[in-house]
């Protein structure tokens, strides 16, 4: 008998219509013989709508969390009409959700009396997001006629280190529990409707699992319970070869490995975080990404990488914009120790990630690639320190270029593919500021003008005639 | 280095002024690439983070009066605290004019400036006056540097002199001529035999006094330097109360011709020696004090160097924004160590 992990983000849970097509979704495996297990996130923008309302209560605004509660409690209880038909559990459904929301208000009026938010407070308040969505699925599938159950992560077992708003599952531990806890659920034929994206600590403390999220989640049980594959459902019909609204004619992705998928991360919040794909990744479980509102389309597979055809170098092209240019550059660099550790580490220390390197082995100037909103800090702060010292003579910085990540596992080792990358920008006047390839070989990352980004990645994408049919 | 300059008038402008003409050199000989990211005068503030062209604030400041009225980055009717809170900066260059009643707007300034992790360079005696052991402590809480080098002595580095140039000795007392315009009434009373009133008349006239010249003639402002001095010199905790000030209205010609014929001068001397004062006072005119017109002298009585005496135009907006930059270094110097550590 297959099991499914059915993950469904914040937009396949809008409305209380949505609620019931994934029901709909998860039923239909299930009369199928499928074992299901459901992950469901926050309804849409629920979570955004608690960080907002920890932020009022930490202002002692309490007028706000009363008109708050009654907005949650109206969207919420409006989702449960429309979800479920069945009276008694309707009921029951409301019953919770105002259980809930009452729990809440305590919780952000007991904020509001310290006026203090820690990231431990913020999580609890964020956790309720997950902590009202799952019952609404939850009634629907009993509404359904399914035996149906729904816990927590927390309930769930899924255990983590106490680093709030980003917490690490201690692996092993959580495995363990979900197999003890979640196992028998299926044997018994039950659905488990699991809340995504919290946790708890070992003391029973709420955490929120931070990057990756409720994707997390899904692919910690589906290794847990060693399911057949993940079902990421969301509002789009899978990983597009780039951004459709540079490229109408962009095409969908019909399979990528996981090496591929976690490159494609980048490509923003419709691809899986490289954390989520962690754990499925070791045991090659096979995860996709699907669209609720066209179930038919069997969208985006991620799995192990298959010994492929050859002619499929280039996969996806990824823009990113926001992004700026800082070059630091001086002859005193040439050949002295330590010069680029400097660098790193006066950004590292001003919480600057750096996106993107690249140097030359004369070593007489580096570029790196940053978050455009961080660029003044971490220019003034190189400038600070770096110059007149002796070494580095110049900080200068380019705040109108993008990045084009050209992205496809079987770059590897095929001759060319960068020669064509660049013949391909350079026939259309562009000039490349930087350019980077990791030793992966998975993807080319280089620079360009913002203005000149669109065109670049459209000649890219003709090049490797991503918008014909996948052959 | 991105700087809040908050005050845009005689100073401000001549810090804008330096920082144009110094341009190159403070980056080749210094490594110091400053950038003014945002100006406040009182007509409004002009925000640039990629940096303000001075020149042209320069242009618009003498044409209209403020910078708030530039077409694509002012913000005429933005408060400084705004400015200070909102733009992202290192240092907050604070030379608004000296309020010795309350100290504001300078002080709001300094402590907005120290709340959001911005160090501050200012030339404002004011706040300084009233509560430096105060904004030193905050500063040290919100690990940012105070510096105030141009409000003692102008251009001539009088604080530096006794705290790097004096470094481990033990300063017993301090006695100086902090006020070129009280000197200047002085020197001229003598000089031509005219009274304070006649003296005064014709330092206004040339620009040395105010129109309101109360905070010169009245010993004030030199009763801030006294309490800036024993501050960050001699680690007392003086403010402006604790300053025992007597002016110069009551100085006459009758006395300034007996001390003359002692072979000695009346001079407005502030002075550190137990208790701080600050009062015309007869000294020979032998003494390394004894400048005249609108120079002033301190004279720092060292444990083991014994005395020295350093002299040097005591104001001017020139003069005052070379002290402003000088801060401005030395903060870049302290922050490049500390962030290579």
């Amino acid at each position: 008998m297959k099991k499914i992990v059915m993950k469904f983000g914040g937009t396949s849970l809008a409305t209380g219509e949505n609620i019931r097509c994934v029901a709909n979704l998860v039923a239909d495996s299930a009369k199928q013989g499928c074992s299901v297990i459901v992950v469901v996130s926050a309804l849409n923008h629920t979570t955004d709508d608690l960080c907002d309302a920890a932020e009022q209560a930490k202002k002692r605004n309490e007028a706000y969390i009363r008109k708050f509660k009654q907005k949650m409690l109206e969207k919420h209880s409006a989702a449960a009409l429309k979800a479920i038909k069945n009276k008694g559990v309707l009921q029951e459904i409301e019953q919770i959700i105002k259980k809930t929301l009452d729990e809440l208000e305590k919780v952000l009026t007991g904020i509001s009396y310290v006026g203090e938010l820690t990231p431990k407070s913020r999580d609890f308040v964020v956790s309720f997001g997950e902590r009202l969505s799952a019952p609404l699925v939850w009634g629907a599938l009993r509404d359904l006629k399914l035996e149906s159950q729904w816990v927590t992560g927390k309930e769930a077992g899924i255990v983590t280190d106490a680093n709030f708003g980003e917490a690490s599952p201690l692996m092993n531990v959580t495995m363990h529990q979900l197999r003890e806890r979640i196992g028998p659920l299926l044997e018994k034929q039950v659905v488990p409707v699991v809340s995504g994206y919290i946790a708890a600590t070992q003391d029973g403390v709420v955490t929120t699992l931070g990057r990756g999220g409720s994707d997390y989640t899904a692919t910690l049980l589906a290794a847990a319970l060693a399911v057949d594959e993940v079902w990421i459902w969301t509002d789009v019909d899978g990983l597009m070869t780039t951004d459709p609204k540079i490229i109408p004619s962009a095409k969908m992705l019909p399979e990528l490995s996981y090496q591929e998928a976690a490159e494609m991360a980048i490509f923003g919040a419709k691809a899986m975080h490289p954390r989520a794909l962690e754990p499925i990744m070791k045991e090659s479980i096979p995860a996709r990404i699907r669209n609720v509102f066209n179930p038919e389309n069997p969208g985006t597979l991620i799995a192990k990488a298959q010994t492929a055809k050859r002619t499929e170098v280039v996969k996806a092209i990824a823009l990113i914009k926001d992004v700026a240019m800082i070059n630091v550059s001086g002859a005193g660099m040439v050949g002295a120790p330590g010069s680029y550790a400097k660098i790193f580490d006066v950004l590292g220390k001003n919480n600057v990630n750096i996106m993107m390197i690249s140097t030359a082995v004369s070593e007489a100037n580096i570029s790196l690639i940053i978050r455009r909103s961080l660029l003044g800090r971490a220019l003034s702060t190189l400038e600070i320190v770096l110059l007149g010292r002796g070494s580095i003579s110049e900080v200068t910085a380019e705040d109108d270029v993008c990045v084009i990540a050209v992205m496809g596992a079987n770059m590897k080792g095929t001759l060319g593919v960068a020669s064509r990358i660049f013949t391909a920008v350079a026939r259309k006047g562009i000039n490349i500021r930087m350019i980077a390839q990791g030793s992966s070989e998975l993807n080319v990352s280089f620079v360009v003008k913002e203005k000149d980004g669109e065109v670049a990645v459209r000649a890219i994408h003709e090049e490797f005639k991503l918008d014909k049919a996948p052959r | 280095m991105r700087i809040i300059l908050v005050g845009y008038g005689v100073v401000g402008q001549s810090l804008a002024d330096i920082l144009l003409r110094r341009s190159i050199e403070t980056v080749r000989d210094y490594g110091f690439n400053p950038k003014v990211v945002a100006i406040v005068d009182r007509g409004g503030a002009a925000i640039n983070s990629k940096g303000l062209d001075l020149e042209k604030m320069l242009a618009l400041k003498k044409k209209d009066g403020t910078v708030g009225t530039d077409p694509k980055f002012g913000y005429p009717q933005m408060s400084s605290s705004a400015v200070i809170e909102s733009v992202e900066a290192e240092v907050v260059v604070e030379v608004t004019p000296t309020n010795v009643k309350n100290g504001e707007p300078g002080l709001s300034h300094i402590k907005t400036a120290f709340k959001t992790g911005k160090h501050v360079v200012t030339t404002n005696k004011g706040p300084l006056a009233l509560a430096l052991p105060a904004l030193m402590e905050l500063a040290d809480y919100n690990k940012v540097y105070l510096r105030f080098s141009g409000t003692v002595g102008g251009g001539t580095p009088v604080l530096e002199l006794a705290k790097r140039g004096l470094l481990g000795d033990k300063i017993i007392a301090i006695r100086g001529i902090l006020n070129g315009t009280t000197n200047y009434i002085l020197t001229k009373m003598e000089e031509k035999c005219i009274t304070f009133q006649q003296a005064l008349e014709e330092a206004q006239k040339l620009g040395y006094a105010e129109t309101d010249p109360t905070m010169d003639i009245d010993g004030i402002d030199a009763a801030c330097k006294v309490v800036i001095m024993a501050n960050w010199i001699m680690n007392k905790k003086f403010t402006l109360k604790d300053v025992e000030v007597q002016g110069i209205r009551d100085v006459t010609l009758q006395a300034l011709g007996k001390a003359s014929k002692r072979g000695n001068t009346i001079k407005l001397i502030g002075s550190i020696d137990g208790n701080p004062t600050v009062a015309p006072t007869e000294i020979s005119k032998h003494d390394p004090l004894c400048v005249s017109g609108v120079l002033n002298a301190v004279t720092f009585v060292s444990k083991f160097a014994g005395e020295e005496t350093i002299i040097g135009r005591g104001a001017g907006g020139m003069e005052t924004a070379s002290a402003v930059l000088r801060d401005l270094l030395d903060i870049k110097h302290n922050l490049a160590s500390e962030l290579l550590m």
